[in-house]
């Protein structure tokens, strides 16, 4: 609540303007209850005409409007600072989530965190749009009342002085316990969204399994579960405003049965005096409920700003880039290279290796030795536990990340295709001539492709669009390498899901490229290496020899039944 | 409008709380008149020194009446608010069954950014549905009924200025603000919609926004729909404070006209001075409490605009066609039998698309046969398992045994089926959470074994899986697939590339074992290239979606056709 309440107070501007809302509003009250107060007790006991009260009618008229627009006015600049404030949220989420490295982001369901960006900042809005607002008014408008209370009736004060401590009493208890439940609620919130998106991304194979039956009940569990914590924050609050009702109508009751005492019994005060207060003490008391009502948002937005926070901080640092400029060719040298993954045994181990600046590197072992993660180290995405990628002589986070990126290729197994056409695809990040474009994706080989599509590379793929197949897929992401013509082209397993035809082609492409660029694949097929020029063979994370096809077939037991097996086969 | 109908039959379904709602909500509107009632009369009459039993009385009375005021609010706000979030929870479900129904299809039409704003968000914007537009109408007709009938034994001119009030606030003010509303619709949900969109897409696509440098790029576009979103919320939140404010300064007045009228009454001698406070205390606040009808347009809106989303999504015809054909037919997938399947004259297109994906198919798979279906990339064989799923409707026939695939039920044909795809899902979770998938049952040294036989001995069944499978290789994620495939029962095998991502000595060892395990089994394997082929009874050569050739693999190498060239093209490469 603390560090919301800086937030607020940070608006200098509105903070005060809602002060002199308040005031004015307090004035405007009492003047309503007086002016009723006059006017009934003119024509009910002192039996005015009627002539004689339609001046003071007309100045109620207007005092009644002024209150209609105070409202206004108040809750107006509530919504103004919340919007500001949601929005300065969301960008600090987007920059701590964009801070760090490939690793991180991957961690937790992407659904939950979904979740923290759009709902849990939401969740702020009522903070500043009903809280702050109504905490001053609060702070302000009973105390006039309380003030015009002990100048007509001192007894009626101090029985409202005796009973209202009660309520801020009460409110801190309640306040605590919502904040702690809508923490749970915003976890369960967070918890359906990311099962929803995770199970909505696998139905296929759910349903393959014949488990989507089963998952629906994990769905309906969460659901379930989500309206419960709901229910839940909405008990205590129903529960905390049924006690200040309570506590007021007690307050109440004691000063109507005193002033009626008075009144009748000891004729001790007027009809006006007793009237006057039995307006104004349910004002003293309705802004205080309002205020109750309006803590609990307030308190169920703080709980909000926690978990907020609890994520920023989570969320570690991203690698920080230099300022150095990257010029070309590009020469790439592994000094003892080392990688730790947190939530497994697995370690890449003192990885240390000269690669050219030009020409083909492959990395090849056994599936799950490490290829993709120290593919992943190379490309600046993780950051390497200890050790350094060097760039020319200087370490790679020396240099300006822009300057990095423009110089990288890189080809997944499963590229992720934006919503977007075809040639957007392609030109991600590079401004390019249809020309250039067309170019590009006949070296990746899509030409044949999108001379199929209704509306040839202004097709919309992606979700939302047409499907692509695997090998598809790729071909797209090829073609964006083509277009980019990076210094360095990283390929994870580039010719997975490709048929030979195809693979053959890209195969000279690929050589095309080698000669102007650094071209390192991640590889399980013979003969995707034979012609490379450096070829580092890894086994559970550590280097176990390098050197061309040649020289590794020659010296290592372990090069060779990698690929021997495949070579008998073969001539089968 | 059809669409909110459907959900007020959703809601109903719980009566008892909607009564409950009601009755209490009513019960609390009219105590609370009654309260400010005898508390106007009771200092009026006090003033006149009136027995003390009488003063002792209605303050008994008054105790009594705000006692019940309390509980009755509070019995109100919780059944209301339990209806509501049933029903939302209800839904929730609902929309997931449907969303479940039309499966991978929804992606042609929907991003899964959306999706999850209407699932979260359109379906939470309905409860103001219930709360705000359903019932309160129908308890403030009830209290301003009533009041105006105690009213009426007073003042009649009273009785008339109250009516005119009501039909100010609650009707011809909500009536203009609804049409204001139409005009300058809020686009809230869009917007959300679109925020949800841009931040999944920016999560999912991370490696190669940063690679492309379009990340500060997509960022941007981000910040800028969330300041869109935020600034449709707070113009959404303006214009409800200021048709709250209008509304309070209308009752206001009306209160104010309550009092003029009283105090001519009075000073006329047309009504008893006594009763001037009770009635203006009244008029007070009876209307106090129809101030948040200003809302019921904005929310009337909000809510048919959220149903009609929410709807578009699970009412596409056109997607669930394939779901409607619903048969018993058990026929040809009994346990312990392995099926055969028939294809006739299959041509297929999708959607959208001028060339047909498959042209004139009619092959057999034999009971128990290993067939492998090979062809350039592009060329129609994943296409084909899919319609062999099920997945799309073809034209032409399949037939399982003898009975057509269409009278098959597609989630019973696939609970048989031992299928691993090229792209395989896999959940946050935890190894064992992925591996059961297949079969609940299973314990853990069956599954611990499971892991060996597919050469991932290091994995631990605790071991915890990104989602997406992020943090597991290409060729650890296709062993986990032949994994949850091997544990799955059933007797028919659609393999689509299932070893692309191993290296060679992996790959023999996985082949090793399922020819072992697939041995009565029928089985179709997709594969582009010609490693091992030679086991197989048949070979299936597509190109272009055509096919080309059909035979053993000694048979199509004799005939020097297609399969041969292409044989030829493998070997030179690999020499």
């Amino acid at each position: 609540m603390k560090s919301l309440q800086k937030l607020a107070s940070l608006e200098r501007g509105r903070y005060y303007a809602l002060y002199v809302i308040a005031m004015v509003l307090g004035i405007v009250v009492i003047s309503q209850a007086y002016l009723i107060v006059t006017i009934v007790d003119d024509l009910f006991l002192n039996k005015q005409t009627f002539d004689q009260i339609v001046p003071l009618l007309f100045v109620l008229l207007g005092v009644l409007i002024l209150r209609a627009s105070l409202s206004y006015l108040s809750g107006k600049l509530g919504v103004k600072m919340a919007a500001r404030v949601k929005a300065k949220y969301r960008e600090r989420l987007l920059d701590a989530y964009g801070n760090h490295s490939l690793l991180a982001s991957a961690k937790g369901q992407v659904g939950s965190k979904m979740s923290v960006m759009l709902d849990a900042v939401d969740e702020l809005d009522s903070f500043f749009s009903k809280y702050v607002p109504q905490r001053i008014i609060t702070t302000v408008v009973p105390l006039m009342i309380l003030l015009v209370v002990f100048s007509q009736h001192v007894y009626s004060g101090l029985i409202i002085l005796l009973t209202a401590p009660f309520i801020p009493m009460f409110m801190a208890i309640v306040g605590n316990m919502t904040q702690r439940k809508s923490e749970e609620k915003l976890d369960s919130l967070k918890a359906f969204s990311g099962r929803f998106l995770d199970t909505i991304q696998g139905l296929e194979s759910l349903k393959l399994y014949g488990r989507s039956k089963h998952f629906k009940d994990t769905i309906q569990k969460s659901s379930e579960n989500f309206r419960d914590t709901t229910m839940g924050i909405l008990k205590v609050a129903f529960t905390s405003s049924l006690m200040l009702e309570f506590i007021s109508m007690l307050s109440i009751g004691l000063v109507a049965l005193e002033l009626g005492l008075r009144l009748v019994v000891f004729n001790e005060i007027t009809f006006f005096t007793a009237f006057f207060i039995l307006l104004l003490v349910p004002e003293f008391f309705n802004s205080l409920k309002e205020l109750g009502s309006a803590f609990h948002s307030g308190r169920s937005s703080s709980g909000a700003a926690e978990k907020i926070e609890k994520e920023l901080k989570q969320e570690v640092k991203g690698q920080q880039w230099g300022t150095r400029t990257l010029v070309k060719p590009v020469a790439v040298k592994l000094n003892n290279l080392e990688y730790f993954y947190e939530s497994s045994d697995f370690r890449l181990l003192g990885i240390q290796s000269d690669l050219p600046a030009i020409g083909q590197v492959a990395i090849v072992g056994k599936s799950g030795s490490g290829k993709t993660t120290l593919l992943n180290v190379i490309a600046g995405l993780l950051q390497p536990t200890s050790g350094d990628v060097m760039v020319n002589e200087s370490k790679l986070y020396e240099y300006k990340e822009q300057d990095w990126f423009s110089q990288i290729g890189y080809i997944t197994q499963h590229p992720y295709l934006f919503t977007g056409t075809i040639a957007e695809n392609i030109s991600l990040g590079v401004s390019a001539t249809k020309e250039e474009i067309e170019k590009a994706s006949n070296q990746a080989g899509l030409t044949e492709l999108i001379a199929t599509l209704p509306n040839g590379d202004n097709t919309t793929i992606g979700e939302g669009g047409r499907g692509l197949s695997g090998g598809e897929k790729q071909r797209v992401a090829l073609a964006r390498a083509f277009l980019k013509k990076p210094s360095v082209v990283l390929f994870d397993e580039p010719t997975t899901g490709l048929d030979l035809k195809t693979e053959q082609y890209l195969h000279e492409s690929i050589q095309k490229l080698t000669k102007t660029s650094l071209v390192i694949t991640v590889a399980h097929r013979v003969q995707t290496i034979k012609g490379a020029d450096h070829i580092l063979l890894l086994d559970q994370g550590k280097l176990v020899g390098e050197g061309t096809h040649n020289e590794l077939l020659a010296t290592s037991e372990y090069y060779r039944t990698l690929f021997n097996l495949q070579g008998k086969e073969e001539r089968q | 409008m059809s669409e909110l109908t459907h959900i007020v039959k959703q809601m109903i379904q719980d009566k008892k709380d909607v009564v409950r709602s009601i009755f209490f909500g009513f019960l609390a509107g009219i105590t609370a008149v009654g309260l400010f009632a005898a508390n106007g009369y009771l200092i009026s009459q006090a003033a006149l020194e009136p027995p003390l039993y009488v003063l002792i009385a209605m303050v008994a009375v008054v105790k009594i009446g705000s006692f019940i005021r309390a509980l009755s609010r509070y019995a109100e706000r919780y059944y209301s608010h339990r209806a509501t979030f049933t029903m939302l929870s209800n839904l929730r479900v609902y929309f997931y069954e449907k969303i479940e129904q039309i499966g991978p299809a929804l992606f042609q039409k929907h991003r899964s950014g959306d999706l999850l704003s209407r699932i979260v968000g359109d379906v939470e914007s309905l409860q103001n549905f219930f709360l705000r537009v359903l019932y309160p109408p129908i308890v403030m007709a009830l209290v301003f009924l009533s009041t105006m009938i105690f009213v009426s034994f007073y003042s009649m001119a009273i009785v008339l200025c109250l009516l005119v009030g009501l039909l100010l606030t609650a009707v011809i003010i909500p009536a203009w603000f609804s049409k204001r509303q139409k005009k300058a619709s809020s686009q809230i949900l869009e917007e959300r919609s679109r925020l949800s969109i841009d931040v999944a897409e920016w999560f999912y696509g991370f490696r190669e926004l940063t690679i492309h440098q379009k990340r500060k790029e997509k960022e941007q576009d981000l910040v800028s729909s969330s300041n869109r979103y935020i600034k449709e919320q707070e113009q959404a939140g303006i214009q409800s404070i200021s048709y709250q404010s209008i509304n309070m300064a209308v009752s206001l007045l009306v209160s104010w006209l309550v009092l003029a009228v009283g105090a001519f009454l009075v000073a006329s001698g047309e009504l008893n001075g006594l009763f001037l406070a009770m009635l203006v205390m009244i008029s007070f606040i009876v209307f106090e409490q129809l101030v948040p009808m200003a809302l019921f347009p904005i929310h009337y809106e909000e809510s048919e605009r959220a149903a009609s989303r929410l709807y578009s999504v699970a009412d596409n015809k056109q997607l669930t066609q394939a779901r409607l054909v619903k048969q018993d037919q058990d026929l040809n997938l009994n346990e312990g039998k392995a099926p055969s399947v028939h294809l006739k004259d299959i041509s297929f297109a999708f959607v959208g698309d001028s060339r047909n994906t498959l042209s004139d198919i009619s092959v057999s798979f034999p009971a128990g046969s290993k067939t492998a279906i090979v062809g350039p990339s592009g060329s129609g064989k994943s296409t084909l398992l899919k319609l062999i799923l099920k997945q799309y409707e073809a034209k032409g026939e399949i037939f399982f045994g003898t009975t057509p695939l269409k009278q098959l039920d597609q989630e019973m044909l696939w609970e048989k089926a031992k299928v691993i795809l090229q792209e395989n899902h896999f959940f946050y979770g935890t190894v064992k959470d992925n591996l059961l998938l297949s079969d609940p049952n299973l314990t853990e040294d069956q599954l611990q074994q499971l892991l060996i036989d597919v050469q991932l001995p290091y994995l631990k069944l605790n071991d915890l899986v990104l989602e997406k499978g992020q943090n597991l290789s290409g060729g650890e994620k296709q062993r986990l697939a032949m994994a949850r495939a091997l544990a799955k029962k059933g007797q028919l095998w659609l393999l689509d590339e299932p070893t692309s991502s191993l290296d060679s000595s992996t790959e023999q060892c996985l082949y090793d074992l399922f020819f072992n395990q697939a041995k009565e089994d029928t089985v179709i394997l997709v594969s582009h290239r010609f490693v091992g082929l030679e086991k197989m009874d048949q070979i299936i050569v597509i190109d272009q979606g055509r096919l080309v050739e059909v035979g053993s693999y000694s048979k199509l190498m004799r005939s020097k056709g297609y399969f041969y060239q292409l044989k030829q093209i493998e070997d030179s490469i690999l020499q």
